[in-house]
């Protein structure tokens, strides 16, 4: 049976011009997929995203931490809310309310991982609310692993210590994150890591996406001096 | 306990213990120990080639008498188990007194060691051979129809464990050289963060700069970026109208 799965997925990815994420999105019945990896328990860049909604739903875990790929790559197992707007469970409150005003009804995250390696999740949404079918759930676990075996494949041919070139094409890694960390480490005179902080708590603190903020301070719209962060921009 | 029993009882431990973290070692020594209780054999050991079709090693053994007599097997470069795995088909020996020449060295060893006929079964995976079992007796004989179907199937069970243990290792590896490409990258964007900001620079501008120093003193682009964020190298260092 999954052997099955997986065949059809990989005829679907010889035939598919596109990314891993439409496939995924396609075989799943879904409205739209992203494939996140995760370096430590954060969400490290995007490999891909199908719409501006999944790109969205991987953004705000980026920024905020907290979302169905973080739990599903924390907690190394799928983690399903069919009904977004009336949870089974409390939790991801920053994350939810963005993600329903785009339209998102049904999130799910199935974490990528080869045997013990974990590199990520992959993303699923609806935009209506409902239990992924038996099928759905079948498919999305193969998906999961032919993503993460894609992605380990990508890498291989990469030259050491870079990026593959397909990652580097098809993904979001965020670099302008990391840019602005090291200029307003610089204007704060604080490590890079402390700068990332001030940089998270301002986007949180002014509902705005991290990477917005990022741009920003990279295009030296918005400035960190210690003691109030004044946007210049306006 | 009648065979048959053993043998499926044999193989649902063996398809247990399959799981995500299995010591392949321990695995494959359980397997020997069961062929010698399952099969009408006195002795049983695999030898497997390192990836990438290298030389064979043993892996595992029944007992000490047999380990010695694999690596003879290995040291001589001959003898049941080499040429199984080369030909990638079983080689079935009934009497080890009348092999004629084909083992001239391990022959008689073997014979001194106790043994009077010498089985090796491939492991092997569609085309690819990456080792194989020995079964050795200490009577003369033909191994039946059974106990080879029997030992080959064990023989594929370890085959399994092998690649799929492979496998996971190569994915391992795999993915600490994305998160260190990843962490690289990172670092290098910062490093333009930092020099853009001291510098009054643009991005383009902060990564031309970064590379330059990296190239005439001949330092690593990655170590140069680390060596920005920490402050041990000045902005102004990198000023290729300041820098000497």
């Amino acid at each position: 049976m999954a052997v099955d799965r997986r065949l059809r997925i990989l005829s679907e990815l010889d035939r598919a011009t596109g990314t891993l994420c439409e496939v995924g999105a396609r075989v799943t019945e879904m409205s739209g997929a992203g494939i996140m990896l995760m370096s430590g328990d954060l969400p490290s860049g995007s490999v891909c995203t199908t719409n501006d909604v999944s790109a969205l739903i991987e953004e705000l875990q980026y920024s905020l931490g907290e979302g169905p790929c973080v739990d599903a790559y924390n907690q190394k197992r799928p983690v399903l809310e069919p009904d977004l707007a009336n949870p089974s469970e409390s939790r991801w409150p920053a994350f939810t309310a963005p993600v329903l005003e785009a339209g998102v009804r049904a999130v799910f995250g199935f974490p990528l991982q080869v045997g013990t390696v974990r590199l990520g999740a992959l993303n699923l949404y609806r935009d209506r609310s409902g239990p992924l079918g038996e099928d759905q759930h079948a498919d999305a676990l193969v998906m999961a692993g032919v993503a993460a075996q894609a992605v380990l494949a990508m890498q291989a041919g990469a030259p050491p210590g870079e990026l593959a070139a397909e990652l580097e094409a098809g993904g979001d890694f965020r670099y302008v994150v990391h840019q602005a960390s090291g200029m307003v480490a610089a204007q704060l005179h604080v490590t890079v890591g402390v700068a990332l902080i001030r940089l998270r708590a301002y986007a949180f603190a002014n509902d705005r996406p991290l990477s917005q903020v990022a741009e920003d301070v990279v295009s030296r719209k918005l400035r960190f001096d210690g003691h109030e962060d004044r946007d210049l921009g306006a | 306990m009648p065979r048959e029993a053993l043998l499926v009882e044999t193989m649902v431990e063996l398809a247990d213990t399959l799981v995500d973290d299995f010591d392949v070692v321990e695995l494959l020594t359980r397997l020997a120990d069961r062929c010698v209780e399952v099969l009408d054999v006195s002795a049983a050991g695999l030898m497997v080639a390192r990836p990438g079709g290298g030389e064979l090693q043993v892996v595992a053994s029944s007992s000490d008498a047999m380990r010695v007599l694999e690596l003879f097997e290995l040291q001589a470069e001959e003898g049941p188990c080499p040429d199984c795995y080369h030909t990638g088909e079983p080689v079935l020996n009934e009497n080890l007194a009348t092999v004629d020449g084909r083992w001239p060295r391990f022959a008689p060893h073997a014979l001194e060691a106790g043994f009077r006929s010498v089985h090796a079964l491939p492991m092997r995976l569609r085309r690819q051979t990456i080792g194989a079992l020995n079964l050795f007796r200490e009577a003369e004989g033909g191994l039946d129809e059974a106990d080879v179907h029997a030992g080959q199937a064990l023989a594929d069970i370890a085959t399994i464990a092998i690649l799929q243990q492979r496998a996971a290792a190569d994915a391992r590896v795999l993915n600490e050289q994305l998160s260190q490409a990843l962490n690289t990258r990172i670092v290098i964007e910062q490093a333009k963060g930092v020099l853009a900001e001291q510098a009054n620079l643009d991005m383009e501008q902060s990564f031309a700069r970064l590379r330059t120093y990296a190239r005439s003193h001949n330092i690593r682009l990655a170590d140069v970026a680390q060596r920005v964020i920490d402050g041990t190298l000045s902005a102004g260092s990198l000023d290729p109208g300041t820098n000497t």
